[in-house]
């Protein structure tokens, strides 16, 4: 698979920001194009480009959220559930990076950890960390 | 319950461009709001709902249609009945708080717009009519299933945030702290032996610094827990690292015990001083309200008591 380009990781901003989406576009070879739309960012804004997760990912992440909000197992938590809107404060936001963190091994910038905002967001963020890690 | 309301409101003509420009007649059957007066310039008001005492399904479906589509696609984003009543009553308090004030006659909640600085911190979007100067009325909510909150002030960025004093964090404090607070914040919560205390001192400093940054209204991106200290040992001030030897004078708090179960921390711009640099202390009033039906002062009652910062309450 090859990707556009790489370029350094992008702390995630807070979730209530009405801006313009940005896309990025993910290259695979003998793919069609396939596009994800991020949240919002603020600035200072730079171009990400940056694949997107593995559905084994978001099923790890959605795990972890779960175990922190307390939710029944068969409650369900796709890649496009907000942190929030399952009952996430931002103390629930900065334990579900804490346990992401251990579950992947990684280390998740502090301005970062309060403003991820869906499954989704963190998945990303989680393979960028360990692509990053392992290259 | 909530899915009453999610059937019913799709029956209301709130499709009607109309809908949103009326100023008295919003409902038969709501009485008005209690006016209030505006805060004067070293006031703060703080008023709460305790979602477990509004329990009438016609009134949160009266308190739904004070909203615009937006908001209400929003509450019902939440997951769950728990979580929409306390999102639905966090837009009404704001909104219904703000039209007591009555800065342009008989302000009707549902005519209120908002709309988000240039970080996110929301601010009213007063109309720009002619003669009308909008007063510099500052707010902020916080709110958790069990309490939600808006702070008041004229002038004065404030944040404010509300906790479950029994909140139990998953993670092992320390560890949590060492992570995302600051080497002083940590050695504070490390020196306290009984642990409930510690979980409750944990809750307090994480209210103050939410409290802090939201005040500071440029998202959390901007100013990391790990990179300001709350101290708190006689009174409360903030310290940056990036300047540790100055206090940063510009901010003071309070800190309060409400209800005996919930911490409220309140975090504003300093507007004056006593002189020779002193602080006055922040004046507050208290008011528990369930808005349309019944407001309480509570300031100066054991609802409301001062556990950190300087307070005269009124």
């Amino acid at each position: 698979m090859a990707a556009a380009s790489t370029s350094s990781f992008i702390p995630l901003k807070p979730r209530p920001t009405p801006r313009g989406l940005s896309t990025i576009a993910v290259l695979k070879l003998g793919a069609p194009l396939s596009f994800s739309f991020r949240r919002p960012v603020l600035a200072p804004a730079r171009l990400r480009i940056s694949c997107v997760a593995k559905p084994e990912t978001v099923e790890k992440v959605a795990k972890v959220v779960k175990k922190q909000l307390a939710l029944p197992a068969e409650t369900l938590v796709t890649g496009d559930s907000k942190f929030a809107a399952l009952g996430a404060d931002s103390l629930d936001t900065v334990e579900i990076v804490m346990g992401l963190e251990e579950e992947f091994d990684i280390s998740v910038e502090e301005d970062s950890a309060q403003s991820i905002a869906t499954v989704q967001d963190a998945a990303d963020l989680i393979e960028e960390l360990v692509r990053k890690k392992c290259a | 319950m909530l899915s009453f309301l999610r059937r019913s409101y799709l029956n209301f003509s709130f499709m009607n461009p109309q809908y949103c420009c009326l100023s008295r007649n919003f409902s038969a059957a709501l009485p008005p709001l209690l006016p209030v007066q505006l805060p004067s310039r070293m006031e703060t008001h703080l008023w709460y709902v305790v979602p477990d005492e509004v329990k009438s399904a016609p009134l949160l479906s009266k308190y739904m249609e004070l909203l615009p589509q937006s908001e209400r696609d929003h509450v019902l984003g939440f997951r769950g009945d728990q979580l929409q009543k306390s999102a639905l009553l966090a837009r009404t308090l704001v909104r219904t708080t703000i039209a007591r004030y009555q800065v342009d006659g008989h302000l009707d909640p549902r005519s209120l717009r908002f709309k988000r600085n240039i970080h996110g911190k929301p601010e009213v979007e007063w109309e720009t009519k002619d003669g009308f100067c909008p007063p510099p009325l500052q707010f902020n909510i916080s709110h958790t299933s069990s309490l939600v909150a808006c702070g008041v002030t004229i002038n004065s960025l404030i944040g404010i945030d509300v906790e479950e004093k029994r909140r139990r964090t998953k993670n092992n404090i320390l560890a949590f702290a060492k992570r995302y607070f600051t080497a002083h914040e940590v050695e504070h919560l490390n020196a306290i032996p009984d642990s409930e205390l510690q979980q409750q001192e944990f809750i307090k400093l994480w209210t103050l610094k939410e409290a802090y940054v939201k005040a500071l209204g440029k998202g959390f991106s901007s100013s990391p827990f790990n990179t300001f200290t709350i101290r708190a040992s006689s009174g409360i001030a903030v310290e940056t690292l990036d300047s540790p030897q100055n206090l940063t004078n510009n901010w003071q708090f309070a800190l309060l015990e409400l209800m005996g179960s919930h911490y409220v921390a309140i975090c504003l711009e300093r507007q004056e001083t006593g002189g020779a640099g002193k602080t006055l202390p922040i004046k507050l009033t208290a008011r528990k309200t369930i808005p349309f039906v019944e407001d309480e002062l509570v300031s100066g009652t054991n609802a409301v008591v001062t556990i950190g910062g300087s307070v005269t309450q009124f």
